[in-house]
């Protein structure tokens, strides 16, 4: 078991790929941000990718294990220390009884995890442990840790070891120089969009707002314009031409309100009267999850083939391939 | 002695709420900076007298660790 000490700023229990299969129903998956470092802290302590862990946001918490344990922590750096000493991200560490673990602010990327032997073992809601803060559903009583909360963790099924360690090629690489390269794919709405609001969306330098948070990220940049489908069509549509008659939402939707492109994340919406002309395939979620406030997103066009291929290749770097044990 | 404040977060000046000169009591509010549409207030750590703020209004992308506001205590 672990007592929070000090909750960090909205430290939330995760797992991976979350709840799937209640779309239709309004339930968004959550789950990990950066799935690709999610991913790799549960490979470490031996859990099995998808275990529930937890998910820091710009601040992490300060934790005491009641039991010895081993964990890992990777994504942001957020100066993790263990009773005051630094420890390495990456790499499976022991934890004595007692010890404390504590993070402060995020220094590279913004969003870090911690994966802990046999995994958190909340009780399950629609088959994830998940949290999905607007509904009050998953994870810690519906929400973000708070201090004096005590997170049940499972007994691990194999023996965790320290130090083992992600091989370098494996981890994701966060941009130091406040810009990102961000994959989109066409659609599904990109019929609305005239063909000088496309060579705008791909040529602008789209910076992130700090209005966003796992429901939508929010961009600012320029203008977007319209083809006549979007101007003229049925009064049931809507009056502005980024209105559209209620439709469901893909997940990675690049949703524009007026003239506002918000992506639609991990705890999104799944319908709305709003166009989406790009969707932001699942590969580049983890970017998206690591980036700051007011930093550049630039969008590169590639194919659902090349998504999928990109995905293929994530996933075989989030596999025991990528571990060494170092001791 | 002079007490840095450090920005505790990455993200976007919300408010600034002192100026140079003021007189500040421990636990006082000095900014409030905003990231995933939440307010994270920066109190003041101790008695003392602003005597630099490096922050306005409104900056936006600033970094963590950041040293925002000094106050001789």
């Amino acid at each position: 078991m672990i007592e929070v000490i000090k909750p960090g700023l909205e430290t939330s229990v995760q797992d991976y790929p979350g709840r799937l299969g209640y779309w239709n129903q309004g339930f968004p998956p959550s789950g990990p941000m950066d799935s690709w470092s999610f991913r790799l802290a549960n490979l470490l302590v031996g859990n099995d990718v998808g275990a529930a862990g937890l998910e820091c946001q710009y601040i992490g918490p300060t934790l005491k294990f009641n039991e010895a344990t081993v964990i890992a922590v990777t994504g942001a750096d957020m100066q993790a220390k263990i009773d005051g000493e630094l420890v390495p991200l990456w790499e499976s560490i022991a934890v004595a009884a007692g010890q404390v673990l504590e993070m402060s602010f995020a220094k590279v990327g913004v969003r870090g995890y911690i994966a802990i032997a046999g995994g958190i073992a909340t009780e399950p809601w629609l088959n994830s442990r998940s949290t999905f803060h607007k509904a009050g559903v998953g994870g810690m009583e519906g929400h973000a840790i708070k201090a004096e909360q005590v997170i049940p963790v499972a007994a691990p099924t194999t023996t965790a070891v320290a130090g083992r360690k992600v091989i370098e090629a494996a981890r994701p690489v966060f941009s130091v120089d406040k810009s990102w390269q961000v994959e989109v794919c066409r659609g599904p709405n990109d019929d609305w969009i005239d063909e000088a609001g496309h060579q705008r969306f791909i040529n602008a330098e789209w910076k992130l707002s700090s209005k966003s948070d796992r429901t939508g990220f929010r961009l600012e940049g320029p203008e977007w314009t319209f083809t006549d489908k979007a101007h003229n069509k049925g009064p049931e549509h809507g009056s502005d031409p980024s209105n559209i008659i209620d439709q469901g939402y893909p997940i990675g939707a690049i949703n524009l309100g007026g003239q506002t492109p918000i992506i639609l994340m991990n705890d999104g919406p799944s319908m709305g009267g709003f166009i989406n002309p790009y969707t932001v395939p699942s590969i580049a979620f983890w970017k998206l999850g690591q980036a700051k406030p007011a930093e550049i997103l630039h969008f590169m066009v590639i194919s659902v083939a090349e998504a999928q291929a990109i995905r293929q290749q994530i996933n075989e770097l989030c596999s025991e391939k990528s571990i060494v044990e170092s001791r | 002695m002079a007490e840095n404040v450090e920005l505790q977060t990455s993200g976007n000046m919300w408010k600034v709420l002192v100026e140079v000169g003021q007189k500040v009591s421990q636990g006082d509010e000095l900014f409030i900076m905003e990231v995933m549409k939440m307010e994270i207030p920066h109190a003041a750590p101790c008695d003392g007298t602003v005597t630099e703020v490096n922050v306005n209004d409104g900056d936006e992308g600033l970094d963590a660790g950041m040293v925002a506001v000094v106050i001789d205590g």
